[in-house]
């Protein structure tokens, strides 16, 4: 296992370089100029968009640190592979970089905001695993029964409705609605991740975001959990367990539960993933703080050092992820032995 | 999960299961409640102090004044900082802010402003002039503290005017040449050429005084700097990206204290999120999304800039213009008359009415009203008539069946609610006959565009730094612009001419009058094609007794009054 796992972390490296080089490449081929965008509707001075490009590294520069001109006194646009080294170099010195755009270190961006993206996908995640198994488990075993239709129909509706959309119903009902009718003795917030001036709890603005966040992923977690218990449930060796008299719920708990769990943690782990990487539309209606919507205003922005941050942020944070999912299985299926000899064959 | 025990008994654990459940919503209901005694009072946010404002603002740029640029920063910004000079609009004059007066030689190149005395920062220092260079000399000089620490101002045009700015700005020197204190409360500004209206660049947020730990300390003065104004930012907080900014009475104020203890800023991506936070009596100045504009205006009350009991919607024309800007050096748009026929066959009126239900209104001109020297109808061509647009129109090419042949190309960003004015405009340039085109890259790609001069028409908006025509004229029609804001590319030497002349002349009238010549000039060559200028749309809570928001939508918070 501690192998299976140390090969699994070196793998990092070239799919790391791979991504990174992907997306130096990208910033060359897609139009708009960066720091022309930092002006905007209005121009930037000549002098102070020089002293922009030689800041991050867009164009050459000699020795005293001044931007090298051509014949026509224009400066000498950096090469791309200058630039990634460039890039590792502060990355590997824990230095991602300066905004174009927003001016902070990026690393100080991160740390502030990646926060509370955890904990939103965290608290989402939880919600997701108890509700959607859960759920799912109750259907299947209460087969065509109230419950089960119930979670069929609920999840079919879930599965259908934008996410942003359920967002602000619920803002709408838990916000405006609920404290207009009980004169504002029960409410929950709209928006923000709380702090010294909001007038609620800061748990309690995790709640409308973490089960808007969550609730299409509950209904698909949902499905599976329903699907794979009942696939699992007419297996012969469930048939031996009934044969052998155990009870319904020492079947379902000892024997099927754990083999049909394999795909709901490979989908609750890809979304927990997912989910880690920022949410844009949830953060977006609810105010939330989180990197997600931070990265999408960086791309159209053409912030690449905020872009190139996020990126490799991210990709850190899957690959963790993938690996613990993988790694699950283990225990999940004693069958499943990773790096074992079958593997390698 | 091994250690499951099969014969447990059942309905102990489901009484558990339901016990622990139903205890648990009691329990969430009771905490869900407000913070502290937990009475949530409806619409009275519950925030420290009774008279705290809860003020909507966007994500700012930069709320030091280094780099102060949207309305957004400069919102909070304006609340910290004083600066010498602050425009008056309701009386339409300038007014001494931290300055008590200031004298101009007769040509116009020197200025000499005497300060306010005893005036402190919020950290205690007193304000002396030697303050406003060291904030004016970090705002150029790409070797200050603040520069390093965050990189050079994208604003350092404001001050170019002054002598020694090239020198300080490319990093030749670190000392700002132009000026100079001969006592603490006196400082005197050379400039390297007329401009008579300087005392109005000397209004901009930009141009406040900052103590001296702004440079020894930038990389925290960023995030919560250090004034001289009405507010200061509450002890012990900075700016909280992406969630708020705090900022407290400050009560060693030499002016007039604020009437409020502090305001809330709380900074919303989403201006729908924001509404429904203002709907639900959490925040008390919010702007209004179109869709809720005629909703807004029955139930608030309309006023223009100064909210009051009853009248808690706001509707305040602002200086700004939007435009469509011309490639004058285009193929077909170097005929004058081409420009013209499109711009008179343009009902800017429909746009205004249909897609902004009047909030904005149709533009007569590149210069907005309230700007002195606004003059109605200014433009001649700005105006919608159809039969006129035809004169022209034919002198370039004549209509065959429904059609002149003449094929344009518009190129603007869609986002922004730009996509549906466009389509009106290419709905109206279909009905004389031209068949215009849209090409919609992204942002950043059409600003390259308009850059580089390889578009045919496109759009832009211009919200003028200070409240003068100077700001509309010069950067976007004389021939020095080009390359920067001129990006039609116009250049008229008579028009270039006349901008100089009025810059040197320190008598208003005399100099307005100048620029009038002058616009009506850039007027009658029509290079660019005035559409609409900008109305803010800002609704209050009940709880608001009085808020003046001015034109460039500052609004003054100091007097601002809460029930």
């Amino acid at each position: 296992m501690g192998k299976y796992i140390i090969k699994r972390v070196l793998q990092f490296i070239p799919v790391f370089l791979g991504v990174t080089l992907i997306l130096f490449a990208l910033q060359n081929i897609v139009p708009g100029d960066p720091i022309k965008l930092i002006g905007g509707d209005k121009a930037l001075p000549p002098a102070t968009e020089l002293q922009l490009r030689v800041r991050y590294h867009l164009v050459q520069v000699d020795e005293s640190g001044n931007a090298v001109l051509d014949e026509n006194g224009d400066p000498v646009p950096e090469t791309m592979w200058n630039r990634y080294v460039y890039y590792m170099t502060g990355l590997l010195h824990g230095d991602l970089g300066q905004s174009y755009q927003r001016k902070l270190p990026v690393t100080d961006i991160f740390l502030q905001k990646y926060p509370y993206t955890v904990k939103l996908a965290a608290c989402a995640i939880v919600l997701e695993a108890i509700m959607g198994i859960g759920a799912g488990i109750i259907s299947a075993v209460k087969r065509y029964s109230f419950w089960d239709i119930l979670v069929t129909l609920t999840t079919s509706v879930l599965v259908a409705v934008p996410a942003f959309w359920l967002g602000m119903l619920l803002q709408l009902f838990f916000g405006v609605l609920i404290k207009d009718w009980t004169g504002g003795a029960f409410s929950l917030p709209i928006s923000g991740a709380g702090g010294p001036s909001s007038q609620y709890q800061d748990w309690v603005h995790y709640i409308l975001p973490a089960i808007t966040l969550a609730s299409v992923s509950t209904a698909y977690a949902a499905r599976i959990m329903r699907s794979q218990l009942l696939d699992v449930m007419n297996q012969d060796y469930i048939r031996t367990a009934k044969a052998k008299g155990l009870s319904n719920r020492a079947i379902i708990w000892k024997h099927a539960l754990k083999n049909a769990l394999i795909p709901v943690v490979t989908y609750i782990g890809v979304d927990f993933g997912a989910m880690l990487s920022g949410a844009i539309l949830t953060e977006t209606v609810f105010n939330w703080p989180g990197i997600g919507s931070e990265i999408y205003r960086a791309i159209s922005m053409r912030d690449w050092p905020l872009v190139m941050g996020g990126v490799t942020l991210i990709v850190v944070v899957v690959m963790v992820i993938n690996l613990l999912v993988d790694v699950s299985y283990a225990f999940l299926d004693p069958r499943i032995r990773l790096g074992g000899p079958s593997d390698k064959a | 999960m091994a250690e499951f025990k099969v014969n447990e008994p059942v309905m102990g654990r489901r009484a558990f299961v339901g016990g622990s459940l139903a205890a648990g919503s009691l329990a969430f209901l009771a905490a869900c409640g407000q913070k502290g005694d937990g009475a949530g009072s409806g619409d009275a946010p519950a925030t420290d102090g009774g008279k705290t404002l809860n003020y909507y603002i966007n994500n700012p740029v930069c709320i030091d004044p280094y780099n102060v640029q949207e309305d957004q920063g400069t919102q909070v910004e304006f609340q910290l900082f004083d600066t010498l000079m602050q425009f008056d609009f309701e009386n339409n004059e300038l007014k001494g802010l931290a300055a008590e007066s200031f004298d101009a030689t007769e040509d116009a190149t020197e200025f000499t402003f005497h300060l306010v005395e005893g005036a402190k920062f919020h950290n205690g220092d007193p304000v002396t002039a030697q303050d406003f260079v060291r904030g004016w000399t970090r705002l150029v000089s790409p070797k200050s503290a603040i520069a390093t620490e965050y990189g050079p101002s994208e604003i350092s045009y404001h001050l170019s005017v002054v002598e020694g700015y090239d020198a300080l700005a490319n990093g030749e020197t670190d000392e700002f040449s132009g000026l100079s204190c001969p006592d603490d409360n006196t400082l005197v500004v050379k400039l390297s050429s007329a401009y008579a209206d300087f005392a109005y660049i000397a209004s901009h947020p930009a141009l406040s005084p900052v103590p001296a730990c702004a440079e020894e300390d930038a990389k925290n003065f960023y995030l919560a700097p250090v004034g001289n104004g009405p507010f200061m930012m509450k002890p012990d907080t900075k700016w909280e990206d992406g969630q708020y900014i705090d900022i407290v009475k400050f009560d060693d104020y030499y002016g007039e204290p604020a009437k409020i203890d502090g305001v809330h800023f709380i900074i919303q991506k989403d201006i729908e999120t924001a509404y429904k936070e203002f709907q639900a009596g959490n925040l008390d100045v919010c702007d209004v999304p179109v869709a809720q504009i005629e909703a807004a205006r029955k139930e608030r009350g309309e006023a223009e800039y100064t909210m009051e009991d009853g009248k808690h919607m706001l509707l305040g024309a602002e200086p700004s213009a939007y435009y469509l800007v011309v490639n004058n050096n285009d193929e077909q748009f170097k005929n004058p008359d081409l420009r013209k026929g499109v711009s008179l066959a343009i009902n800017r009126e429909a746009i205004c009415e249909t897609l902004f239900k009047g909030t904005r209104t149709p533009a007569d001109g590149i210069i907005p009203p309230g700007i002195d020297g606004y003059t109605e109808g200014a433009w001649e061509f700005s105006a919608y008539d159809v039969d006129k647009a035809n004169e022209y129109l034919d002198k370039v090419a004549p209509m065959s069946g429904d059609s002149r042949g003449i094929n344009v190309v518009l190129t603007y960003n869609q986002d922004g609610g730009h996509k549906e004015i466009m389509e009106s405009v290419i709905g109206d340039l279909a009905k004389v006959g031209i068949t215009a085109e849209s090409e919609t890259p992204e942002w950043s790609a059409v600003l390259e565009q308009y850059t580089a001069g390889t578009f045919q028409f496109g759009r832009l908006g211009w919200i003028a730094d200070y409240p003068i025509m100077d700001n509309f004229l010069y950067p976007l029609f004389h021939s020095d612009s080009i390359g920067g804001d001129n990006k039609s590319g116009y250049s008229n030497a008579e028009v270039d001419k006349l901008i100089d002349e009025a810059r040197a002349t320190t008598d208003d009238d005399a100099r307005i009058a100048k620029m009038k010549e002058a616009d009506a000039i850039i007027a009658s060559d029509c290079p660019v094609i005035p559409l609409m200028f900008y109305t803010h749309t800002l609704v209050g809570s009940d709880r608001i007794k009085n808020l003046y928001v001015d034109p460039q939508k500052k609004a003054d918070l100091a007097t601002c009054e809460l029930a």
